[in-house]
């Protein structure tokens, strides 16, 4: 690229002044970079500290989700989307179940579908406080990072009661959940809700009015409301803008028409309109999870049908037909009819859904994720053209990239 | 919504049977002309646009690639998905005038499926590498696995079992396990 930039207006003041002459530069931020949150890289084209134009390329984990979900049958598919979102895998792991359940016309028992709901907005929160963590780190902040990795914490141990794992549950399933709530689970989970608000005091106390924090977010990155729906822009980052978009109040799934809870809207579309609309959707995330809590009654926690849910352990013990069903759902699945589903669902980075492809087999046909972090991300560039190159990183920690939900 | 379809269907769209949003198959060199009415009709978010290869698929008689688009309208609330059909080397003009973000979902399915977009400004490859020949979500392009091998000279291929998979063969024994809504469409 040449120095072709000239009609810029700052350029002219600095050069007039001082009678330096810029030059485009034209650096690499990333790969390997730790404000970038993963393996991004950026090429941004500098005119001195003013960031003239940024190109994200990306691919460096590019891992092929969707080739090999249409070579594996629907059943072992449960395993792979939650490894797309690392930080918010109950989200993926519900979109994908619920296509396929549409794909099946599975029915889903309402303890299942509340047992859903609690474990994704909880994850929703942990996202959160993770991405309150790592983008207060880029400001300079460090100080935040313990006090929300704190009850990060606390959520991923709940998620380890539950899946035995801390990260890459696996714990949904086609109809259903894969068991019950273990005990003593509700307990430790309403510790945490009543805990939970004096947190977030703690953690408004410690930045949303802080001078630094103030200066270095409001008025920086903006993005007008045309500009983020041309990008199709969606979730916390487009209701920052003022469009009050939300899939689980637009078009509700898993019984999140019965729940109370608002859907936080900014107008100034800055790096301070994602943070906060992301620091009161916590809140919002909380009520529906005590709600979902609340409601929590003892039932069935699969569809009953032998032909989507394997039969429960003891029967195989006892009944032949149970044996048959379950050799014959682990070896080979079930097979949905020619059809084709795509779910919407509201993530905790925006629209995801999965359109999945039926042509009569138990694997499916083709897979394809709409992910919101690779799409969010094509809006960086008019976000930050223009400004300066410090606040480059906060635009994009405001953001909220996650790299396997950019690279599949 | 019925007025918006209508509209589409004098361009020559064909309805697709759907239960809940509409889905509708245009031809290719309307394309750009149904996405502008669509666009009037304020559907402002190009959600996602990606293409099916269809080589594979069981009595699929028609052309080998299709692309979708799915398209939002955040005032009406509504969802409409358009179609094209293509063959391999056809090309299809490009909708970025329209969105921004079919910028880098063209990219996409031409890294994925090797479909070229007119009128792209950039359209290079998104997430495979350079050096990497293909387009990897074709369906005749290799997965790179090896066959299990055991002491006796036995090995399991796994394409091969995976093809008793797949929806042209009946399974391994031919039995349907069967979806209520599968079930259904046999007995019709």
């Amino acid at each position: 690229m040449s120095k072709t930039i000239t009609k810029n207006n700052k350029k002219e003041t600095i050069s007039n002044k001082s009678e330096f002459k810029t030059k485009l530069m034209r650096i690499n931020m990333g790969p390997q970079h730790p404000s970038t949150h993963g393996v991004l890289r950026l090429v941004v084209d500098l005119e001195g500290e003013v960031v003239a134009a940024v190109k994200p390329q990306i691919g460096y984990l590019h891992t092929g989700f969707e080739k090999t979900m249409e070579n594996r049958s629907y059943m072992q598919n449960v395993t792979y989307p939650n490894r797309m979102d690392y930080t918010a895998s109950f989200s993926h792991d519900l979109a994908y179940v619920l296509s396929a359940e549409k794909l099946m016309d599975a029915v889903v028992p309402i303890r299942a579908q509340r047992v859903r709901v609690l474990l994704t907005e909880l994850n929703r929160i942990a996202s959160h406080l993770i991405y309150f963590a790592t983008g207060l780190l880029d400001m300079g902040a460090l100080t935040l990072y313990f006090y929300t990795m704190r009850e990060r914490e606390d959520i991923l141990d709940l998620f380890e009661m539950i899946a035995g794992a801390r990260m890459n549950y696996g714990y949904f399933r086609i109809g259903g959940l894969a068991y019950d709530v273990p005990e003593g689970f509700e307990e430790k989970l309403r510790a945490f809700i009543s805990k939970f608000p004096k947190m977030m005091q703690q953690y408004a106390d410690l930045f949303a009015k802080n001078d630094i924090f103030l200066a270095r977010s409001k008025g920086i990155g903006v993005l007008s409301q045309e500009i983020a729906l041309d990008y199709a822009m969606t979730g916390p980052s487009l209701r920052a803008t003022g469009v009050g978009l939300d899939f689980r109040k637009a078009a509700p799934y898993s019984g999140y028409e019965d729940y109370d809870f608002n859907v936080p809207t900014a107008t100034a579309g800055d790096v301070y309109s994602r943070f906060m609309v992301r620091f009161e959707e916590m809140g919002e995330s909380l009520k529906i999870v005590e709600q979902a809590l609340n409601r929590l009654e003892p039932g069935p926690i699969k569809d009953p049908s032998r032909h989507i849910s394997l039969p429960p352990r003891d029967e195989l013990a006892s009944s032949m037909e149970a044996v048959i069903f379950h050799f014959k759902l682990v070896t080979e699945g079930f097979h949905p009819a020619k059809a084709e589903s795509y779910v919407a669902t509201e993530s905790a980075r925006g629209e995801l859904g999965y359109f999945l492809v039926s042509d009569g087999g138990s694997m499916p046909y083709r897979v394809k994720v709409r992910v919101p972090s690779l799409i969010n991300l094509q809006a960086l560039e008019s976000a930050c053209k223009g400004g300066l190159f410090a606040d480059l990183v906060m635009t994009l920690a405001s953001f909220d990239p996650i790299l396997g939900d950019i690279d599949k | 919504m019925e007025d918006l379809v209508k509209k589409l269907l004098e361009l020559g769209a064909e309805h697709l049977k759907a239960d809940d949003a509409p889905n509708l198959v245009i031809d290719k060199s309307n394309i750009i002309k149904s996405l502008e009415i669509i666009k009037d009709a304020d559907f402002n978010i190009l959600s996602d646009l990606f293409a099916i290869d269809y080589s594979q698929y069981p009595e699929h008689d028609s052309k080998r690639f299709a692309v979708v688009y799915n398209l939002y309208s955040v005032s009406k609330n509504e969802r409409i998905f358009l179609r094209l059909e293509l063959d391999s080397d056809e090309k299809i003009a490009s909708a970025s005038d329209l969105w921004k973000s079919a910028l880098v979902l063209e990219r996409e399915v031409f890294d994925m499926f090797g479909i070229r977009f007119l009128g792209h400004p950039n359209l290079v490859k998104l997430h495979t590498p350079d050096e990497l020949e293909g387009h990897p979500l074709l369906k005749d392009f290799p997965l790179g696995e090896s066959p299990t091998l055991f002491n006796d000279g036995r090995f399991i291929d796994p394409s091969s079992f995976r093809a008793s998979l797949k929806g042209a063969s009946k399974g391994l024994t031919g039995y349907k396990g069967g979806a209520r809504r599968g079930m259904k469409r046999v007995r019709e």
